[in-house]
């Protein structure tokens, strides 16, 4: 049972790494939390002229 | 990265993002419905084509009648190119159908033949004629001259509480605008660009984009950029001619011309292709 609690504990833990990593946008996040006066930007745009 | 103009200007009204570029005549609409945002700048000039089959039925522009073309958006340059283009061959609304489609997906729906045609901005025209199965009617210069299509909007909010942050933005654009345009290095740092814009930005092949900036050197252009009031008395006149804008606007109530101004002593980034940073 301990084994298999471990093993679902450390497949849930490499998911969530893996999926921080890979689809959370860090500095997005981080600069969300600034001040107004120093965030940087958003700026939207398409990939078309 | 937005995949169509709607969200862009769901983002913008949320404040989910600041500042972003979409076709000039959505954000001259949203304005003229309350919405505070101004136009600050523009995208590029010119890079707009009408794209038919390669092997289709249409030929000319009066084999449209009874078509079906897609364009980004009814609030978009491209729909009004196209009655531009009406009116010099004696068409009328309702000659043609045109459908609202996302841009990246008006090369597919071509290429299945879901549509007869499209107007869009590049690098779509340039997919359809690499793939094989698109041919240019038309470029939007050719009945428009000046034309412009995205423009830079930013909240009006962040243009009151923080104008250097969008002169630094405006900036940047100018500066880039500049580098891409200068006459003797125009061609290889074009190709620079499109392969940094299509590897991290487009996610798109840069072979694509290396074809829409330079198939020829002067399809899309970045200089000038700054808003020039005659230009947008056109637009906005061909949106009340083709309904969908019901007053007329004031161009200083949708353009604030000052970051523009401010960006005209700019000059190219130094940079060149290989460098570790641009100054």
């Amino acid at each position: 049972m301990k084994k298999i609690v471990l093993a679902v504990g450390a497949w849930i833990a490499v998911i969530t790494a893996a999926h921080m990593s890979l689809n959370v946008d860090w500095n997005v996040l981080l600069n969300d939390r600034l001040p107004v006066g120093k965030r940087k930007l958003n700026v939207a745009y398409i990939p078309v002229t | 990265m937005f995949q169509g103009f709607p969200e862009i200007k769901e983002a913008l009204m949320s404040n989910k993002m600041q500042a972003g570029f979409m076709v000039a005549p959505m954000a001259i609409a949203l304005r003229a419905q309350g919405v505070p945002i101004k136009i600050v700048y523009l995208g590029h000039r010119y890079g707009s084509a009408v794209v038919v089959r390669k092997d289709g039925p249409v030929k000319t522009f009066a084999d449209l009648k009874g078509k079906l073309v897609a364009i980004p958006s009814r609030f978009s340059d491209e729909r009004l190119i196209l009655f531009r283009a009406m009116k010099v061959h004696g068409m009328k609304a309702g000659d043609f159908k045109m459908v609202e489609m996302a841009p990246p997906d008006v090369a597919g729906a071509l290429a299945a033949k879901a549509i007869d045609a499209f107007s869009m901005g590049e690098p779509y025209p340039s997919q359809a004629e690499m793939g094989g199965f698109g041919r240019v009617l038309f470029h939007a210069r050719e009945y428009w001259p000046d034309y412009t299509s995205c423009v830079l909007v930013v909240r009006q909010d962040v243009i009151d509480n923080r104008p250097d942050a969008v002169q630094v933005l405006v900036d940047g654009i100018a500066r880039s605008g500049l580098w891409l345009e200068n006459p003797s290095k125009k061609l290889n740092r074009r190709n620079h660009a499109a392969d940094f814009v299509g590897r991290y930005y487009f996610r798109q092949d840069p072979r694509l984009l290396r074809w829409a900036l330079t198939n020829p050197l002067d399809r899309v252009l970045y200089e000038p950029l700054t808003p020039y009031k005659k230009d947008f008395e056109l637009i906005v006149s061909l949106m009340r001619e083709t309904g969908v804008l019901d007053r007329y606007i004031e161009f200083e109530e949708y353009v604030d011309v000052r970051f523009a101004e401010g960006a005209m002593t700019q000059t190219e980034w130094r940079y060149e292709p290989g460098d570790d940073r641009a100054e």
